[in-house]
């Protein structure tokens, strides 16, 4: 269980590109495909959530704007950049190498 | 129980800098958290545990405030601190000329040629002190220029007003020091020259009004951009 989500937490940044990647989305949608995909077991903190959002931002990986509800208050809307979706090939490669590692360890 | 929400968020972010980047930060955080409170109410929750659930996940926010944080401003990138260090070396190398230049005088002795070398030496070796003066002021006064990839908003144009201003004290300090050396120098060199010692020291008086008359120059400049803004 803690293992879990102590992985879930490492891999934020990669999970909210993973997201970004099918539509543009807003920080509690991401949580709630979280949940959703995960039978309701896992969410993540919001301020996990966020701290992540602004790394992404700074790395270049994602952009942000603020969507134009109109009824309610305004979302923070997030899509990904050209930059995000070479980082998340990345990072999924490396994940597969070290998830295959870990498996052969563990045997 | 959503005033209890906002309520909750103003409490958390109190001690928050207070940038445009926080308060979006902020804004974004309470908007979701409606969502997920109104979501859970809709799905039949207690409001009462619907908003303990929400607060509950909310965490830590304290170190998403170091990420909204303005860089430090005192902080030099690499180019600049390349360039203060040799402005420094510079310095100090020109002020051992001085020294050098001073006691190479000095060693001349009095009165060679009927010219007082000793003071002579001292006046060039003042002279010589101006540039090393200027510029380790100068350095101890030099900030970053204010990277503009951001995109301009509130917090930018503020951290550009402030390195504008931090530029011009730089500038201003140096011109004091420009000032009051040249005085220093002067007042040596036409003592020396006339023996006048009873008038001389005037020159400082000029000196102060001369820097009162800077100080307000800077000031009026400050006075007219704020007009513009």
């Amino acid at each position: 269980m803690s293992i879990t989500s102590d992985i879930l937490r490492g891999h934020t940044e990669a999970i909210i590109l993973s997201h970004l990647l099918e539509h543009d989305s807003y920080g509690y949608q991401i949580n709630k495909d979280i949940m959703k995909k995960t039978n309701n077991a896992y969410e993540l903190k919001e301020a996990t959530l966020y701290s992540a959002f602004r790394r992404l931002e700074q790395a270049g990986c994602i952009r942000t704007y603020w969507g134009d509800e109109t009824v309610g208050a305004r979302r923070r809307y997030y899509s990904i950049t050209e930059k995000g979706r070479k980082a998340y090939a990345d990072y999924k490669r490396e994940w597969q190498e070290a998830r295959e590692i870990i498996d052969q360890l563990l045997n | 129980m959503k005033e209890k929400i906002i309520q909750h968020f103003n409490e958390i972010f109190r001690d928050a800098p207070k940038t445009r980047k926080a308060l979006d930060l902020k804004q974004e955080m309470m908007q979701n958290a409606m969502d997920k409170y109104d979501d859970m109410v809709a799905e039949g929750y207690l409001e009462e545990d619907a908003y303990h659930n929400v607060i509950n996940s909310i965490g830590d926010v304290t170190d998403l405030f170091s990420e909204t944080e303005e860089k430090n401003l005192l902080t030099l990138p690499e180019e600049d601190r390349k360039k203060r260090a040799m402005l420094n070396a510079v310095a100090v190398g020109l002020y051992i000329f001085a020294a050098t230049v001073f006691f190479f005088f000095g060693s001349m002795g009095n009165n060679y040629w009927g010219y007082n070398f000793a003071s002579f030496g001292f006046v060039i070796a003042l002279l010589i002190c101006i540039a090393p003066t200027v510029m380790l002021v100068y350095a101890a006064n030099m900030y970053p220029d204010y990277s503009k990839k951001e995109k301009s908003d509130m917090v930018d144009a503020y951290k550009a007003t402030k390195y504008s201003k931090n530029k011009e004290l730089a500038v201003k300090k140096s011109i004091y020091s420009v000032i009051w050396s040249l005085t220093l120098v002067l007042y040596f060199i036409i003592s020396f020259l006339t023996f006048e010692w009873r008038y001389t020291w005037i020159l400082f008086l000029i000196a102060a009004c001369l820097q009162a008359i800077v100080k307000l120059i800077f000031d009026l400049k400050n006075v007219e951009k704020d007009d513009v803004l």
